[in-house]
């Protein structure tokens, strides 16, 4: 009995041993890298029932572990006046009238080796009875969240992607309001204001997208000062900045640019802010002259004026100073008439 | 006689503080209710068609536009510029070429020919009539298109009684063209969102520390847990990037620690959930971003200091145009009400970085 216990003790160890050899070893899940370099967007003229293959680069910055990264398309709307998208993440969010989603093709997964980039195939198909005229949605590349701790992490970058399509659209930007924005710490907000007190810099105009197409205006913005010489901004909208379908989008202009070429990521890149504007204090009449419209669609016209007084409080200091001395003398010599008339009178009556 | 001048003096005066009054009165009236300078006559239905719109391509060109003025037209010109304003200086589109097209096709106002030809430069001549009510197009072929894809560019329109493009232009107007793809100038470099995410990252997103969660410890009542991640962003697209922040409370089962819906002080002993993008001292954790570059900042809701939010969907840091790398410490604080479930509280937060547009 002892003999055949110790027996079947050996073989279960034997079989415990082995199942250790043969089993594979289940390795800790491996954090893939969350550092990536993408395409921040892509603009393409589709014909209805047309398709166009591209790629997109993608590159792996960090240089010791892979980019795993899932790929989708979501649609995309505004988050205000400004060009920020509102991505709709949410699996099951309906379909947007503008939505690119079953137009594009893309893998559903890429993986990038330490430091190397990825040139991976998309495509986009519009369909023969597409009506017009711009179509946009968004691609989202997802790396692996992270498990453990109270707080995961997870990075994720996103591809605008915009299609327009030739043919008859409806093209119908609203000029809202134009003037100058006051100062503000971030150079892409602000507040139209007709009085400043500080040098304005920036221009803006805020433009009601009420067509079916994503709207790019051109053209100038000319200051006109009570005195002095007239200032002429020549590109108002330098970016190429979009109105989106729906959206009430501000557009802003630099009095002055100031462009500088820096050095990003081994590449020159041309930056542009906006510098002191040079104007001097007074009234300035804003008169905006901008067109917009599609290949082969009627070029509009947006026009619209404003105005707005720019006054320093040294300025103002002057200003009064100066109505100071005019009403002092003024007075004095008006004193000084009716004084002299007074006695001239008396002297008539003796 | 002394006396009589000043008494003309005197009326003078009011005469004078009268019309001073009359005048500033005018002059408000100019500035503020007279319509401004406004739209001379401009064309209408102004349109343009590029059959071919691709960058260095030949094209033919169909524009379209409703003459206004009831005055006999002999001649239009049409500039090619880079900009649509008829009184700014012209800059011909790189690589536009005008010089060889030949007019196949018009309609409305017709009896057109192309008089005279340049680089950006076409008189359309006829003997002068008085033009009708009904929209005019010409098609002219061997268009040579600009190369430049990032700008418009566009073609000035003017209208003029004599049949030579000479004496005072009757209408303008301008169209708007675009092309696109063509060739690659080698000055360009395509556009690139860098991004980076980890407990501790490298200034240029060439590493991180390899640890993507935080462990905020145990939720006391008595004590506000803190964290901390780092994120590093740059572009040099010229419409600069937004940086979103999704994820949901931190939550174990159905209890909710609940996030704090607008910037907020920490407080010890209520249920809350923040962020920030700023250094704080209350309590002690964070860093300003870091950087030389002043286009990249965090967005106001999440760059006061001492003050923490969370919204799902919220934009948390965003620049306007082309940023050189710069890095952001997310400062996260929780508190707890000390009625609050026992439970292991957990939550993904996923920073999206997007282009602009």
């Amino acid at each position: 009995m002892n003999h055949l216990k110790s027996a079947a003790l050996i073989m279960c160890a034997v079989v415990f041993a082995a199942s250790l050899l043969f089993i594979p070893q289940q390795n800790a899940y491996a954090q893939g890298s969350a550092a990536l370099s993408i395409v921040p967007k892509k603009t393409y003229t589709i014909e209805a029932g047309k398709t166009v293959n591209d790629t997109l680069l993608i590159r792996n910055q960090d240089k010791e572990r892979t980019l795993n990264l899932s790929l989708r398309v979501i649609d995309f709307s505004y988050t205000d006046d400004s060009g920020a998208p509102k991505l709709m993440l949410d699996e099951g969010a309906p379909k947007t009238s503008w939505s690119l989603r079953d137009n594009i093709d893309i893998p559903e997964t890429v993986s990038i080796e330490p430091g190397s980039s990825e040139s991976i195939g998309m495509s986009v198909t519009i369909p023969e009875n597409q009506g017009g005229c711009s179509l946009y949605s968004a691609i989202v590349y997802s790396s692996t969240s992270s498990e453990g701790g109270n707080v995961g992490l997870s990075a994720s970058g996103v591809t605008l992607v915009f299609a327009n399509i030739p043919g008859v659209c409806k093209e119908d930007l609203v000029l809202k309001r134009v003037g100058a924005l006051n100062d503000s710490k971030n150079i892409d907000n602000g507040e139209y204001a007709y009085f400043h007190l500080d040098q304005p810099k920036r221009i803006a105009y805020t433009l009601q997208n009420n067509g079916n197409v994503a709207a790019s205006p051109v053209g100038s913005i000319t200051l006109r000062p009570w005195f002095g010489k007239e200032i002429v901004i020549n590109n108002i909208n330098p970016n190429g900045s979009l109105a989106l379908i729906g959206q009430e989008r501000t557009f802003v202009s630099c009095v002055k640019l100031k462009g500088e070429t820096v050095g990003f990521n081994g590449t020159r890149a041309e930056s542009t802010t906006c510098d002191t504007s040079g104007l001097w204090p007074g009234f300035y009449s804003v008169e905006l002259a901008g067109y917009y419209g599609q290949n082969g669609n009627n070029t509009k016209d947006l026009v619209g004026s404003s105005w707005f007084i720019y006054m320093p409080w040294w300025a103002i200091a002057i200003l009064v100073a100066a109505l100071a001395f005019i009403t002092y003398y003024v007075r004095k010599i008006v004193l000084h008439i009716r004084s002299n008339s007074s006695k001239a009178k008396l002297k008539k009556r003796k | 006689m002394r006396t009589h001048i000043n008494q003309w003096l005197i009326h003078l005066m009011r005469w004078s503080h009268l019309a001073l009054e009359l005048l500033l009165i005018g002059i408000l009236i100019a500035l503020f209710i007279a319509p401004s300078a406004g739209a001379a006559m401009r064309l209408r239905e102004r349109s343009l068609y590029m059959t071919n719109d691709e960058a260095g391509e030949r094209s033919s060109y169909v524009l379209g536009f409703r003459y206004m003025s009831p005055v006999p037209i002999g001649s239009f010109e049409l500039l090619f510029c880079n900009d649509p304003i008829p009184y700014n200086p012209c800059e011909v589109p790189l690589g536009l070429d005008v010089s060889d097209v030949s007019l196949t096709n018009q309609t409305g106002e017709t009896g057109f020919v192309i008089s005279q030809k340049s680089t950006n430069r076409l008189l359309f001549t006829r003997t002068s009539s008085l033009p009708g009510p009904d929209r005019s197009t010409y098609t002219f072929d061997n268009v040579l298109n600009p190369l430049d894809i990032e700008a418009a560019f566009a073609v000035r329109i003017k209208t003029f009684e004599s049949n030579n493009g000479t004496g005072p232009q009757v209408d303008f107007g301008s169209v708007r063209g675009q092309v696109i793809k063509g060739i690659q100038i080698e000055t360009q470099v395509p556009p690139m969102l860098i991004f980076c995410l980890a407990e501790q990252v490298e200034y240029n997103c060439t590493g991180t520390n390899d640890i993507y969660h935080s462990d905020m410890g145990k939720l006391s009542p008595n004590e506000t847990l803190t964290a901390q991640s780092q994120m590093a962003v740059g572009t040099n697209a010229t419409a600069g990037f937004v940086i979103s922040v999704v994820g949901s409370p931190l939550s174990a089962g159905m209890e909710v620690i609940k996030s704090l819906d607008t910037p907020s002080p920490s407080k010890l002993g209520k249920n809350q959930f923040g962020i920030n993008l700023v250094a704080n001292n209350s309590p002690g954790i964070g860093l300003d971003p870091e950087g030389d570059w002043a286009n990249a900042t965090a967005a106001p809701n999440y760059g006061q200091s001492n003050m923490y939010m969370f919204k799902d969907g919220d934009i948390v840091a965003s620049s306007p145009n082309v940023s050189l790398m710069k890095k952001f410490t997310v400062s996260y604080i929780v508190n707890v009400s000390p009625a609050l479930r026992a439970g292991v509280y957990t939550t993904t937060i996923n920073f999206i970085a997007s282009g602009r547009f």
